[in-house]
């Protein structure tokens, strides 16, 4: 054949290209996620995530009210993991002002910083597996999380935006319904698990449609910023809750549960193990639950903190969230800069689409768990 | 300044101070200039450090600066590095190099601070807004914009009446 026909053929093929919008308003999609995808058959040649769908300018919100009247905004950041947040941020605030929290709220805010995990891991089963086409495990997952929701509802007084951390503890005491309700759901929660391992785990289609799909390397979570479930996922053992142990998470014993494939099988074992793990910490927190006050003596009415550059990490259910935080010696922050674990996740996703096919750009977006209103803020 | 292993960045930085760790969540306080910031990002990157975060303060009030925030930190051990790089204060006419060559994290952690604050960055391949829409004529987090003082006194009747239903 000659140059000219190979020349043409080859045109032929590049101009069988289109582009195609995944989302933003997609059953499939997460949140409001737009994929532009340019795709050749079901080819992803090149994938941009355009994002901002949900930008509510918490940042800037940040700016223009004193830290306490900023404390509800921190669960709306991320809804799933509201509770983590919140107390990430009273936490940030503590150490920036010099607060301290009594024995008994340190140990309250792991109970309901896990039980947190765990419903957001919940959610994320439910809806990756119904993605992937599995519509079961999305009703079981919802039913457990329901008693979640209840338990912390009861104590919080929300199912979802909680505003329960105070700048030195937390708004309410636990009592004894909450530890029963606690225990008892751990119980329910470590009967179901072999259900679900059963039903999903050993599931051939699902395996089929998982392993070896969307691999994330090291290199790539490295280059990115990537943490949390997917970073371990591809073999490296960082949790800022290990790594710089914050509140009382020194004293617990549990693991950081690792793969090395990093592909989605890989996502999926690794949260379905952190499911496990945080069920030991908060038996491990009731069992040693102190007595005493979960409030501090005077209530913090004013943040009051030297000026200077501050900066306070956790490990919210998708990886390392912290906060940047600018004081100028008033109580309302200079500068708020919410670094949040999804941002960093979908910033990978053009390298890791990239050359994959259209039903597996499903099941990776799924996998890597991403909140979009903590993309946008 | 203790040196931390297989980082070295000596002659790049303009000062460095060792920080407190147990106080503000940092180990090490940089001041760099702005045409050397992609050899600090090569630095870290061949010491195993990763771009933790990055983002920009609006100090034109007190040091008459836009102020770029890098941090960067490891996986294996806690060493978090903050490298702070004063820009012009004019907006527009902020620039910078960028990052991208050496982090592909930074490409959006750019853009968002082009999209918020109006800095530029030199040698970005794709420098857009990425949450405000395309076409807005402001930058978010500038200090000069949108202050809730500045917003004009609204009768909370009026507000009601409107959000009705």
């Amino acid at each position: 054949m000659n140059s000219g026909v190979l020349d043409t053929l080859q045109r032929g093929v590049e101009e069988e290209t289109y582009y195609l919008n995944m989302g933003p308003q997609h059953p499939s999609m997460h949140g409001v996620l737009r994929l532009l995808l340019h795709m050749r058959g079901e080819m992803v040649l090149e994938c941009e995530p355009i994002i901002g769908y949900a930008h509510r300018a918490h940042e800037k919100m940040a700016e223009n009210r004193s830290y306490i009247q900023f404390l509800p905004n921190t669960s709306r950041i991320d809804y799933l993991s509201g509770m983590i947040y919140n107390i990430a941020f009273c936490q940030a605030i503590e150490k920036m002002a010099g607060i301290d929290v009594p024995e008994r709220a340190e140990v309250i805010r792991v109970i309901v910083c896990e039980l947190n995990r765990i419903q957001s891991h919940l959610l994320w089963f439910g809806t990756f597996l119904l993605d992937i086409g599995g519509i079961t495990p999305f009703l079981y997952c919802f039913d457990d999380r329901e008693e979640i929701l209840g338990i912390l509802d009861r104590v919080s007084g929300s199912r979802l935006t909680y505003s329960y951390g105070r700048f030195g503890g937390v708004t309410a005491d636990i009592d004894d319904v909450f530890i029963s309700q606690t225990r008892s759901f751990l119980d329910r929660l470590r009967g179901r698990l072999p259900m679900y391992e059963g039903l999903v785990t050993k599931n051939v289609i699902f395996r089929d449609r998982c392993k070896g799909v969307g691999v994330i390397t090291v290199d790539q979570a490295r280059a990115y910023g990537v943490t949390g479930p997917v970073l371990r996922a591809s073999g490296v053992a960082y949790d800022v809750r290990k790594a710089e142990p914050y509140g009382v998470y020194d004293r617990y014993d549990f693991e950081i549960p690792t793969r090395t494939s990093g592909d989605c099988l890989a996502r999926y074992e690794v949260r379905v193990a952190e499911m496990e793990q945080s069920c030991r910490i908060i038996e491990q927190a009731l069992d040693a639950l102190p007595e005493g006050a979960i409030e501090p003596a005077k209530m913090v009415k004013k943040v009051k903190s030297a000026a200077g550059e501050y900066y306070f990490a956790v490990e919210s259910a998708r990886g390392h969230f912290g906060m940047y935080i600018v004081s100028d010696g008033t109580d309302v922050a200079s500068r708020i800069k919410l670094r949040t674990p999804s941002f960093s996740v979908m910033s990978a996703a053009p390298d890791v689409l990239k050359g994959t096919m259209i039903a597996d750009v499903i099941a990776i977006v799924g996998s890597v768990d991403v909140v979009l209103p903590e993309i946008d803020r | 300044m203790l040196p931390t292993a297989g980082l070295d960045l000596s002659g790049l930085t303009s000062s460095s101070v060792d920080s407190d760790y147990a106080v503000d969540g940092f180990h090490h306080r940089h001041t760099v200039e702005s045409g050397r910031i992609v050899e600090i990002a090569r630095a870290f990157c061949d010491g195993g450090y990763h771009l933790e975060m990055m983002t920009c303060e609006d100090r034109r009030a007190d040091l008459e600066a836009m102020r770029l925030v890098y941090t960067f930190g490891r996986f294996d051990l806690v060493d978090r590095h903050l490298v702070f790089v004063d820009l012009v204060p004019e907006i527009p006419g902020a620039e910078a190099p960028s990052m991208t060559g050496v982090f592909p994290a930074a490409d959006w952690y750019e853009r968002e601070v082009y999209d918020m604050y109006g800095v530029r960055f030199s040698g970005h391949p794709d420098l857009k807004r990425i949450l405000l829409p395309d076409d807005a004529d402001f930058h978010a987090l500038l200090k000069d914009f949108g202050r809730i003082e500045d917003a004009p006194e609204e009768e909370s009747g009026e507000r009601d009446e409107g959000q009705g239903a």
